[in-house]
């Protein structure tokens, strides 16, 4: 049985956290949250993920500077921005950085579980069936 | 004024007409070539000489003499003396001129040789102007039908003296000016001159205290119908004339005597008085005319005896009488009339001359009808004056502002004349009323630009809720798409999409507030709560900045009296402005301190205080003005917005350095007055 990919969600607001980790668990995904992009940083556990879906403005740090972070730790971890801020040049940044997808909220289901499939399986991961269907 | 008269004989030399200057004594001081020509008297001769050097009549000269220096000027046919010993009949025209004390200066004459012997009206026009009489030719016919009611009330066992002058006020009111002559018009007839003075009422112009006598006399000679028979009385001082004569008599051939010649002999009364008088109201007279401050002269005598009347009879409340009675506001408006206006209010009323607006005063009233009523209510109360700001029509059918003064006579004033004024404030209101304009503009576009600033946290504050929702929604319909649909899953996530919709709802519901331009309200409010809302409203500005709130609530603060919104908007500003001061601080704490008290004059005080660096000394008394502002990106409106928003709520603002350092802001506002 392969091993179900693990996405970790960043985002300060609780309910758009929830709502998120909802949908990955429904589609057969495992989901971890984190309220701010320190905790995620800090947490031994965030290593084992194998997506990152982060949100932009956050109070401590944003989501582009967890990138650059991550980025200069050497981290090749997948990551797709999911924000309500409409800055080009912050959306320049999440590029350069090597985000996969810059998507802007609200989003629907298919757009963004579209982008986390082909990123997972561009790691060689193996998409869940639906399993309801 | 010397070097004035030293070049006049100058340019008289010049003159096609006879001018002579005469100094008081009546010594020729000035003969021009033009009356050598007319009186063949060479000027060399003349000068030095006295005026009896020209006249025969040196008697009746020198009576004419003293009533010239008097009342200032005359105009007339006189004869004057030629080298042959014959008579010259010419037409001459007299000035006194004044010194600046009053005093008479000199006399100047122009004559020119008489055109014709018919100078002086024609038909029955025939009141010989001799020596300064006032004289009169009236119209009658209106008054006749009263003359039964006066004599049977004469004839009575025991006549009431107070109807009979009742009836002769009456019978002076119904007569008409037909004509009058030069001197009459000079001394009853203000500034009005003759022809202004025609058609109306002869009690416009009759001291009051002679109307009866002139009643009974016009009777007298209208009963006996003897034309030629001259009727005479002497009267009492009236003020205006010394121990007058007044004289009446018929035209000629009339079979209805509907008309009367009058004439008042008598030399003005206190001749010392009337010269000043007459240099003072002359000087009156160009101030008024020249004033910049629209006048007109009104004469509402017969209404102060109307009131005395209702007084009479014991009504206080006149506001309330009048509205029994309002027939007597349309009677004020059509009886009470304009004797005199002045060149601003020609102006204002866009009028072609002032008789444009010498008529009843109606037409003042027609764009605030109450105003009339208010005017006449102050007369009634024995005020001095009154004023409001009214709206009037003018004649050349603008609209305009007016703020429009009364000034009632003075009880026990000889002359009864109440003047208004206008002085024209269309631009003023206008001008106001586009500044509020502005203001609200300003204000709305302060409140829409500063939301611009908050764009970004809006956005994002609003596209959270949505966005959980919408994935809430598709992660439902996930569940429900399953072979065997997890509905306790759905339930929740059911009551977490309300939940997330209802908290959109609100950040719109806050937006909306803050942006709509709307009249401030005035509720009871309590001033923490109000904190609260503006701390929800940054809460993202501050938290993107890793800012502490540390909020200090008085216990039991009374309410406030304010505008919800606008108060918020105070505290989102000065919020604003300290999270932004407070990016640029790296070191240290980042801490913004809102406490709310209440001060030694009761009101409620909120104080701001963060631990920025501070604001520089010299800008402290500046940051409350428009404009103003340190950043680059800011417009410098947000702390004046503050500021004008405290001030409208009765309150102040005040902005200083804390000595611990940061900025620090305060603001009181008064408390709802039951909870003071």
């Amino acid at each position: 049985m392969p091993r179900i990919p693990l996405v970790a969600v960043v985002d300060d607001d609780e309910a758009v956290r929830q709502a998120l980790c909802d949908l990955l668990m429904v589609t057969g995904l495992a989901c971890r949250t984190f309220e701010s992009a320190p905790a995620f940083l800090g947490d031994a556990a965030a290593r084992d993920c194998d997506c990152l879906i982060t949100d932009v403005r956050m109070p401590g740090m944003s989501g582009i500077d967890l990138l650059e972070r991550l980025r200069g730790d050497s981290s090749d971890l997948p990551a797709i921005v999911l924000t309500s801020v409409v800055d080009e040049h912050l959306r320049m940044r999440a590029d350069a950085l090597g985000a996969l997808a810059w998507l802007p909220k609200p989003v629907t289901d298919d757009v963004l579980l579209g982008h986390l499939k082909s990123a997972l399986e561009g790691g060689g991961l193996v998409w869940p069936d639906d399993p309801g269907t | 004024m010397s070097g004035s008269a030293g070049r006049e004989p100058d340019i008289a030399d010049l003159a096609s007409e006879s001018v002579i200057i005469f100094d008081t004594a009546g010594v020729i001081r000035y003969w021009n070539p033009a009356s050598e020509a007319l009186y063949g008297w060479p000027a060399m001769s003349m000068i030095g000489r006295g005026i009896d050097h020209l006249s025969d009549r040196t008697v009746d000269e020198g009576e004419h003499w003293r009533l010239l220096l008097q009342e200032g000027n005359w105009q007339g046919p006189a004869s004057r003396r030629t080298p042959s010993g014959s008579q010259l009949a010419v037409d001459i025209r007299q000035y006194v001129r004044f010194n600046a004390d009053g005093t008479a200066r000199d006399v100047v004459e122009y004559g020119r040789r008489a055109q014709g012997t018919e100078q002086h009206g024609g038909g029955d026009w025939q009141i010989p102007d001799r020596l300064m009489a006032a004289s009169w030719e009236m119209d009658v016919s209106g008054a006749l039908p009263l003359i039964p009611a006066l004599l049977e009330e004469k004839a009575a066992a025991s006549p009431d003296p107070a109807r009979l002058t009742t009836l002769g006020l009456e019978f002076v009111q119904a007569m008409r000016v037909l004509n009058v002559n030069e001197r009459a018009a000079r001394l009853v007839g203000g500034n009005r001159g003759p022809e202004l003075m025609i058609g109306q009422s002869v009690a416009v112009f009759w001291p009051i205290e002679a109307r009866a006598p002139l009643a009974e006399l016009v009777i007298e000679a209208v009963t006996a119908n003897d034309p030629g028979t001259t009727h005479r009385r002497q009267l009492p001082s009236d003020g205006i004339l010394r121990d007058p004569v007044m004289s009446v008599w018929l035209p000629p051939d009339r079979e209805t005597p509907d008309r009367v010649f009058v004439a008042a002999n008598g030399t003005a009364d206190d001749d010392r008085s009337y010269l000043y008088l007459r240099a003072s109201e002359a000087r009156y007279r160009k101030l008024v005319q020249f004033m910049p401050m629209a006048m007109w002269q009104v004469d509402a005598s017969h209404m102060g005896k109307i009131y005395a009347d209702i007084r009479g009879q014991g009504v206080e409340d006149f506001d309330a009488y009048l509205t029994e009675h309002p027939e007597l506001i349309d009677f004020a408006g059509t009886s009470v009339s304009v004797t005199n206006v002045n060149r601003s209010a020609v102006q204002l009323f866009g009028a072609e001359s002032p008789h444009d607006l010498m008529r009843h005063v109606d037409y003042l009233f027609t764009a605030t009808p109450s105003a009339l009523r208010k005017v006449m209510i102050g007369r009634f109360n024995g005020q001095q004056n009154w004023t409001d700001l009214i709206k009037v029509h003018t004649l050349d059918g603008r609209t305009l502002d007016v703020q429009f003064s009364v000034t009632y006579p003075k009880p026990p004033a000889e002359l009864d004349v109440t003047i208004f004024g206008m002085i024209d404030v269309t631009e003023r209101i206008q001008m106001e009323t586009e500044l509020r304009q502005l203001q609200a503009d300003y204000t709305h576009a302060a409140r829409i630009s500063m939301l611009g600033e908050l764009t970004t946290s809006i956005a994002h504050e609003v596209n959270q809720p949505l966005a959980a929702i919408v994935t809430n929604a598709e992660t439902s319909l996930r569940w429900l798409s399953r072979d065997e649909p997890n509905v306790e899953k759905v339930k929740e996530l059911t009551a977490r999409i309300a939940a997330s919709a209802r908290r959109a709802n609100e950040i719109v519901q806050r937006i909306r507030n803050m942006a709509a331009k709307r009249e401030p309200e005035r509720v009871a409010l309590d001033l923490d709560e109000v904190a609260q809302e503006a701390l929800l409203f940054v809460r993202d500005e501050v938290e993107v900045r890793a800012i502490r709130i540390a909020t200090d609530f008085a216990k039991d603060l009374p309410k406030a009296m304010g505008d919800r919104v606008q108060l918020q908007q105070v505290l989102v500003n000065l919020l604003v402005n300290s999270a932004q001061a407070l990016e640029v601080q790296n070191q240290g704490e980042r801490e913004i301190r809102l406490a709310t008290s209440r001060d030694a004059d009761g009101r409620i005080v909120l104080t701001l205080r963060d631990t920025g660096p501070g604001m520089a000394e010299d800008h402290i008394d500046r940051v409350f003005e428009g404009f103003f502002t340190t950043k680059d990106n800011g417009m410098g409106i947000g702390l004046a917005i503050c500021q004008s928003i405290i001030a409208e709520h009765g309150g102040s603002i005040s902005a200083s350095n804390h000595p611990d350092g940061g900025a620090q802001f305060r603001f009181a506002i008064p408390a709802h007055a039951t909870d003071a």
